[in-house]
């Protein structure tokens, strides 16, 4: 499935940028890690949530970089809560 | 002031140092960020070893530096209108810490200015070497330098009353002391404990330690003014 949805980025201070599977993939694999699961479970959480988020991009332009985490986080939260807590908490832990 | 009433006040003020939060944020993020990035739990243990030993050092560091300021300025014998100063900067942090310290919003949102936050963020996330990781210990002291100067203060003051043996004593003891919560936080992390207990134990009591620490400045800016101020201008105590 190739998507052309735009992400802009936070404050709209970075220039935006092409949805990109992998990126979405590896913040939910490393949201997983974080508390410490196995790896193999990790990537398949992570396939099902970016499927999850690429269902809710469609037919969407252009969206933000905070509306594709709240979608992720809430696909995630159905998989495993405590990486989708951890997930929701990147830029308000300081 | 005696030794034991001199080690009580510093040991008092870093407990409040202690009870503010930016660098177990950042403690936290760090480990979240290793460990996520795959890297193994010696390599994750190394950084946060790092990340805590600059903390220490930076803590060592600004409460030396203060000291030496105090007594270039006032020598060794403290007036009362500079105890009356540093209470006064106890009680308005105090009061401060109250009604500010934790952002009015989900998450462990600190009132530090945005742009410093996201600094330490984005520098957090892009830290890979122990190197690395001993700087932003470093710079997280710095960060939060506006609601520590007054402990640090208080206890720079009552530092230079003191003999050389003991100046060295009291440091030790603050520093310690003061990066107690941070030991905590880095001994369950290096003993496997799951990041999201942490960080829901510190979410769901985030204002508990917004009212110790600013109910622990109040108590010791009165307590000080009582004893240094009140007691010497009096001649009683």
């Amino acid at each position: 499935m190739s998507l052309t949805s735009y992400i802009v980025k936070q404050n709209g201070v970075r220039r935006s940028e092409q949805f990109s599977r992998e990126k979405l993939h590896a913040s939910i694999v490393a949201a997983c890690l974080s508390v410490r699961t196995p790896i193999g479970q990790a990537e398949i959480i992570a396939q099902s949530v970016a499927e999850g988020v690429i269902a809710w991009l469609e037919n969407k332009p252009e969206v933000t970089s905070h509306d594709i985490r709240l979608a992720a986080a809430k696909h995630l939260q159905a998989h495993h809560p405590d990486a989708a807590y951890m997930y929701q908490q990147y830029r308000i832990t300081i | 002031m005696d030794i034991i009433s001199s080690l009580s006040i510093i040991a008092l003020s870093a407990l409040i140092h202690a009870s503010f939060q930016l660098s177990v944020s950042v403690l936290t993020l760090l480990s979240g960020h290793s460990i996520g990035a795959k890297r193994s739990q010696a390599k994750v243990l190394g950084m946060t070893t790092s990340f805590v030993i600059g903390v220490g050092v930076m803590t060592v560091l600004l409460l030396s530096f203060i000291s030496i300021v105090l007594i270039d300025t006032l020598g060794g014998n403290v007036p009362p209108v500079a105890w009356a100063m540093a209470c006064g900067l106890l009680l308005g942090i105090g009061v401060a810490v109250w009604l500010f310290y934790y952002r009015r919003e989900n998450g462990t949102s600190l009132w530090v200015p945005r742009p410093i936050a996201n600094y330490l963020t984005d520098r957090t996330k892009a830290t890979t070497h122990s190197a690395e990781a001993f700087s932003l210990g470093l710079t997280s002291v710095l960060a939060e330098f506006i609601f520590i100067i007054a402990p640090l203060v208080i206890s720079a003051l009552v530092l230079i009353q003191m003999s050389p043996g003991w100046q060295l004593v009291g440091i030790g003891l603050y520093t310690i002391v003061s990066m107690l919560s941070l030991i905590i936080v880095w001994v369950l992390i290096g003993s496997g404990h799951k990041l999201s207990i942490i960080q829901k134990w510190r979410e769901s009591n985030k204002y508990f330690m917004q009212f110790a620490a600013g109910s622990g400045l109040i108590v010791l800016g009165f307590y000080t003014y009582v004893v240094e101020v009140v007691g010497r201008t009096v001649g009683g105590l």
